[in-house]
């Protein structure tokens, strides 16, 4: 695909996307109260005289042109909290169980997004894990989010690609191996770093509800399998969810990170909130 | 039934069956079809332990399923027959296998031959060897013969093979074919029919073994005869009696084969004949080559192929040659003006017309020989003893007609030979008076004078008198005490115009104008080829042999020519046939050296000539008792029922049945989506026959008469008129459709189509409809299908009148202000530029609806088209896209004539006025020259 079809496809996809996300990010910001502060989404903080010492580049000019004194812009943004997403784009993600569901990747796409707006809103920055140390902020932060998010690879990201004493997010449906997933969870932790890890799972993964002889085949290259009766093995691969869950939470209770999960036929307002009262809850 | 008595028309089919274990373990081996699946967590699956290896095989019943849809399959394949349950044959011996196969079991031959086929299978499943023996003499005329003893199997081909013939069986011959033979069951195809000899034929088969007689249980010997009756013809057709009434239809067709008429013929329960009379126009009658019997009892007329049932036509039953005896030089002196004219152009339709000398007339058979001048001197004896013999002779009054008679003797009662005797003015039906009577003229006071109506007791009782014929000069009859009977027209002040006598077994007419326009203008009107018509009818049936005329040399013999064979087909003459002696075809026999046919003089060529011999005149038909001690059946032979196509069809709905256990197994079929599929299915089905709304196309519309046969015709006509437009117009129209006024909704229809019937009885709600599709636009054609006497079209007084039930619907419906059709109504333009509008018949008045506002160019387009001359007859095709119906007087032009009306009114209910500027395109084109 040439870079300006890819381009295209993007644009086409970013609207609708933003929309839904800053839609689900609304909704969730009316529910907690409180939060807003005046002056909000402006890089400006306040002026203050000049005073010997400080660079002239930093004088700010339109300012100090009103009166006879010198202003200095102060960016007290510099001290914002930054807020590290991820959500994985892996080729497991990029499925559905019913025509009517949202793909396990597009939604974890929105939950992140609709979390980072309003992390935006609340006036921090945000950054993509696993890639460079470019942050976002301001007007149009979360389109270019979803840009660069693009030219993340897959798989989890490296722990050494979040800041340290950041704020982390991660989405995925953590069907990695469990090696992967305690390197990385400690790896976290040793950043150290605090946040909130969220499961995004298809009902058909949850559920299991096929039957008959199937020939189940991975979508990331796995090994296929095949399974004379399904409906025999179903109960224990409940158990085997609830058993990946459950060290899962482990994981992220001993990284210090809060523990969601989300079925793709359930809302995403309702996993947002959850996901933004965690990472609120470590903030203070 | 047993099993044993299946058999298989392919056996080692079954062989196949061996293989159905070899099935059975493959079946059982394979595990269902794997689904499948992508999934994501599969990661998840890879750490759990299958602890139950689950059974990959097929369930039991699935497997039982398939093996039962393989086993019908083959079975299926291998043609299993039931055969038919019917006593087998007894006692030792070979069997003897005795057929008729004269004219009488042509009609049902096919079922004989099947019951024939039936004997031989059972002869060869009990191992016997089999004797034919078939009664009717062969083609050359050798008597029946006894065939060998053979096996069944050579003697399928020898049965499939015999045909029946078109003369009756032989029994005395084939008693005696039977000398000699050896004892053995007997089965005897009878055809029913006494014959001389049957008798001791019965008693012969007896004598042989155990008879069986089978029999046709509705007795299919019939035979068609014909006999012409004045100006009918009648069919009489006899039968075997029979328990049930019978129901026949008679077909008059022409040599071509088209069907020219046709009439309903019955035998009543218990009866052995039955009428049928056609009655006919001229023209029709004498293009009749052959009457076909037809059996109606499946609804449809189904031609019987017999030779009895096929009655052959001669020039004695339709032809009607009339002589115009033209006077030395006159014809080429005056071809337009002289006396033969008028008649040449009135009877040229109606009749085979002769010119010529006397003598040279009367050489040839002849039924009318008209004269108009005086009695050739030579000829007289001749022409005296033509009419004595049946010729209609008539006269018409010339200048010195009344002079020459004046002193010579009429046919006067008792007169007769005395009138002959020397004068030619003998031959006249009354004495005249000398001198003619002038009628108006300048010196004259009296008027011209006008026809009274015709008496009763004349020929033409019943035409119409025009008012404009006037007779200004005639010959004046004496009076005498038999005048009054004698005279056939008389003018309005009682003198006769018109006087016959008949005089032997003929009659002479005398005409007391000239065929001229100087003495009267009868030879102009309408009136004269109507008398004409009804003089030749009165003629009719004097036809060749009645009227072969002492001048005519008698031919000693007739050849065969034409003859039929046992299905009632004609063809050239077999090697037996030979000639008639002349005058005793009537009376022959029917025998293989006689076939019936035409016959006609050796040398002579043309149909002119020719005689027919008919097998139902001559040949006697009477019951015979079954052969005495037999057992008696009937031909149903209760065939053997192969019902390998059935269980196929099980085979397959198992198989559909397997198919969706086999889905349902791989949890692709799920109980409510396998109820949807079939739900849609079923709905899919109900919609295909679902009827598509009359909207969506253009259609033409004839009113249902619940008449069937009216019906069928309105619908062939429309349907013929509908492929015509769509041909020839950017209309495009669909199918037409059959519509009840007053139940079915009319305003689809752009154009209604009523063939009004004498049982046409107006019903409120269908007037209502009618008036309320009239008064918003719709055009309603109706037509009276031809046969009103009163409107003169070409087929008047022939078939049903619908005129008067028309009359009675005038009265309901809200009929406008009518007027004939002209050239310059918008109808006669819409498409075709049309001076007349035949249908099937032609001359009969076209109404329209009368401009309301004459001159002004408003919507008064006519809701409302009335005629009698049968379109949809002409525009009718049938299924084979062949017009069934004639046209009369016909011609492919007249009926490409009708279908341009038929366009013309569709375009007018189309287009309504639009093409009226068309009409006024020759005042616009003068006003833009000006």
């Amino acid at each position: 695909m040439t870079l300006a079809r890819e381009a295209e496809a993007l644009g086409a996809r970013l609207p609708p996307l933003l929309l839904a996300a800053e839609r689900v990010a609304a909704t969730v910001a009316q529910g907690v109260h409180g939060r807003r502060r005046p002056g909000q989404g402006d890089s400006f903080w306040q002026y203050r005289p000049f005073v010997a010492g400080d660079a002239p580049a930093r004088i700010d000019w339109r300012r100090s042109a009103r009166g006879d004194r010198l202003y200095v812009r102060q960016t007290e943004w510099e001290a914002a909290e930054t807020l590290c997403l991820w959500s994985d784009r892996s080729p497991r993600m990029a499925w559905r169980s019913s025509p009517r569901l949202a793909e396990k990747g597009e939604r974890a796409s929105l939950l992140m997004l609709a979390v980072g707006a309003l992390a935006l809103r609340a006036g921090e920055r945000l950054r993509l894990a696993g890639l460079g140390g470019q942050s976002f902020f301001g007007r149009g932060a979360l389109e270019r989010v979803l840009q660069a998010q693009d030219q993340a690879d897959d798989g989890l990201p490296s722990p050494t690609s979040v800041p340290a004493d950041a704020r982390v997010l991660l989405v995925s449906d953590f069907l990695s191996p469990e090696s992967e997933l305690r390197s990385l969870m400690a790896g976290l932790a040793a950043r150290p770093a605090g946040g909130c890890i969220l499961q995004v799972l298809d009902p058909a993964e949850v559920e299991l509800p096929y039957s008959g002889r199937v020939r189940f085949r991975g979508l990331a290259g796995e090994a296929a399998r095949l399974v004379p009766r399904v409906e025999a093995l179903r109960e224990r691969y409940r158990d085997a969810l609830a058993e990946r869950q459950a060290l899962l939470a482990r994981l992220a209770g001993q990284a210090g990170f809060g523990f969601a999960t989300h079925v793709s036929s359930s809302p995403p307002e309702q996993a947002v909130l959850a996901v933004h009262l965690a990472l609120s809850a470590r903030r203070r | 039934m047993s099993f044993a008595a299946l058999s298989f028309t392919a056996p080692w089919v079954l062989l196949a069956l061996l293989t159905l274990p070899a099935l059975w373990w493959l079946l059982r081996a394979s595990p269902p079809a794997v689904r499948e699946q992508l999934f994501p967590a599969i990661s998840l699956l890879d750490g759990l332990k299958l602890e139950e290896q689950t059974p990959a095989r097929t369930p039991p019943w699935l497997l039982a399923l398939r093996l039962a849809a393989a086993a019908a399959v083959i079975i299926g394949l291998a043609g299993p027959t039931r055969p038919a349950a019917r006593p087998g044959l007894v006692g030792p011996g070979p069997l003897l296998l005795v057929i008729d196969n004269g004219w009488a079991a042509a009609a049902d031959w096919p079922a004989r031959l099947q019951a024939a086929g039936a004997l031989l299978d059972d002869a060869a499943q009990q191992g016997r060897q089999v004797r034919l023996l078939a009664t009717a003499p062969d083609g050359d005329g050798s008597p029946p013969r006894l065939g060998a003893t053979e096996t069944v199997a050579a003697l399928r081909p020898v049965l499939a093979g015999l045909r029946p013939a078109s003369w009756p069986v032989d029994r005395d011959a084939a008693a005696r074919a039977l000398d000699g033979v050896a004892a053995g069951p007997v089965a005897y195809l009878d055809d029913g029919v006494g014959t001389p000899g049957r008798d001791a034929f019965a008693r012969r088969l007896a004598a042989i073994g155990p008879v069986e007689d089978l029999r046709a249980t509705d007795a299919g010997a019939l035979l068609l005869g014909v006999a012409a009756a004045g100006d009918r013809l009648v069919a009489s057709l006899r039968g075997l009696p029979s328990p049930v009434a019978r129901q026949f239809a008679v077909l008059g067709r022409a040599d071509d084969d088209t069907v020219l008429a046709r009439l309903p013929i019955s035998l009543a329960a218990g009866a052995a004949s039955g009428e049928a009379a056609f009655s006919l126009p001229a023209e029709l009658r004498n293009r009749l080559g052959r009457l076909t019997l037809a059996s109606t009892a499946s609804g449809d007329a189904v031609a019987i192929a017999s030779a009895g049932a096929v009655a052959l036509l001669d020039e004695g039953d339709r032809r009607h040659p009339v002589g115009l005896v033209s006077a030395a030089g006159e014809a080429d002196a005056a071809p337009l003006t002289g006396s033969l004219f008028y008649l040449q152009r009135a009877l040229a339709p109606l009749a085979e017309l002769r010119e010529g000398s006397l003598a040279s007339l009367l050489a040839r058979p002849l039924s009318m020989l008209v004269l108009t001048g005086p009695v050739p001197r030579e000829g007289a004896d001749a022409l005296l003893a033509w009419v004595r013999r049946g010729g209609l002779l008539l006269r018409f009054a010339y200048p010195g007609l009344s002079d020459a008679a004046a002193d010579a003797g009429a046919l006067d009662a008792g007169a007769s030979e005395l009138g002959v005797r020397d004068s030619d003015e003998a031959l006249l039906p009354v004495r005249l008076l000398a001198g003619d009577r002038q009628l108006g003229g300048t010196m004259s006071w009296s008027a011209p004078q006008r026809l009274a109506a015709f008496p009763a007791h004349a020929p033409f009782a019943g035409l119409a008198v025009p008012a404009d014929v006037t007779i200004s000069r005639q010959v004046l009859a004496e009076p005498s005490a038999a005048l009054d009977a004698r005279s056939w027209a008389r003018l309005a002040d009682g003198t006769p115009l018109v006087t016959a006598a008949a005089l032997g077994a003929g009659h002479v007419v005398l005409v007391h104008v000239t065929a001229g326009a100087d003495w009267s203008n009868l030879p102009l009107s309408g009136l004269f080829p109507r008398l004409l018509e009804r003089l030749l009818r009165l003629s009719a049936g004097v036809g060749a042999s009645a009227s072969a005329g002492g001048a005519r040399a008698l031919t000693p013999v007739l050849a065969p020519v034409l003859l039929l064979d046992g299905s009632g087909v004609l063809g050239p003459p077999g090697p037996a046939a030979i000639v008639v002696p002349s005058g005793l075809l009537a009376d022959t026999a029917i025998s293989p050296q006689h076939p019936p046919g035409l016959y006609a003089p050796p040398g002579s060529n043309g149909a002119a000539q020719r005689q027919a011999l008919n097998l139902g005149q001559a040949t006697p038909l009477a019951a015979a008792p079954p052969v005495p001690g037999a057992t008696l059946r009937g031909l149903q032979v209760g065939a053997a029922r192969p019902f390998g196509p059935w269980l196929i069809g099980a085979a397959l709905a198992l198989l559909s049945l397997d198919m969706l256990a086999s889905l349902a197994l791989r949890g692709v079929l799920v109980g409510a989506r396998a109820a949807l599929g079939i739900v849609l299915l079923l709905c899919l089905i109900t919609a295909a026959r679902a009827q598509t709304s009359p909207a969506l196309a253009t259609h033409l519309a004839y009113v249902a008469t619940g008449d069937e046969a009216v019906d069928r015709v309105e619908e062939q006509g429309l349907d013929g008129l509908s492929q015509v437009v769509n041909a020839r117009t950017s209309a495009q129209l669909a199918e037409p459709v059959a519509v009840l006024p007053g139940r079915d909704e009319l305003a689809f229809y752009p154009m209604l189509y009523w063939a009004v019937t004498a049982s046409t009885e107006p019903d409120p709600a269908m007037i209502v409809a009618l008036n309320d599709y009239m008064a918003h636009g719709g055009l309603l054609v109706i037509d009276t299908r031809g046969g009103d006497e009163a409107t003169g079209g070409s087929d008047a007084g022939f078939g049903d009148v619908g005129g008067d039930a028309l009359r009675r619907l005038a009265g309901a419906l809200h009929v406008p202000p009518l007027t004939p059709l002209s050239i310059d109504h918008v109808l006669a333009r819409s498409f075709y530029l049309l001076r007349e509008y035949p249908g099937r018949v032609v001359g009969d008045p076209v109404w329209v609806a009368r401009d309301a506002a004459a001159g002004r160019d408003d919507d008064s387009v006519s809701p409302l088209v009335v005629g009698a001359n049968d379109w949809a007859g002409a525009w009718a095709v049938d299924a084979s896209g062949q017009p069934p119906f004639e046209v009369v007087p016909g011609g492919s032009e007249q009926r490409e004539r009708a279908l341009r009306f038929g366009v013309n009114l569709v375009m007018y209910a189309l287009t309504g006025n639009y093409k009226r500027d068309q009409v006024h395109a020759d005042e616009i084109l003068k006003r833009l020259q000006q």
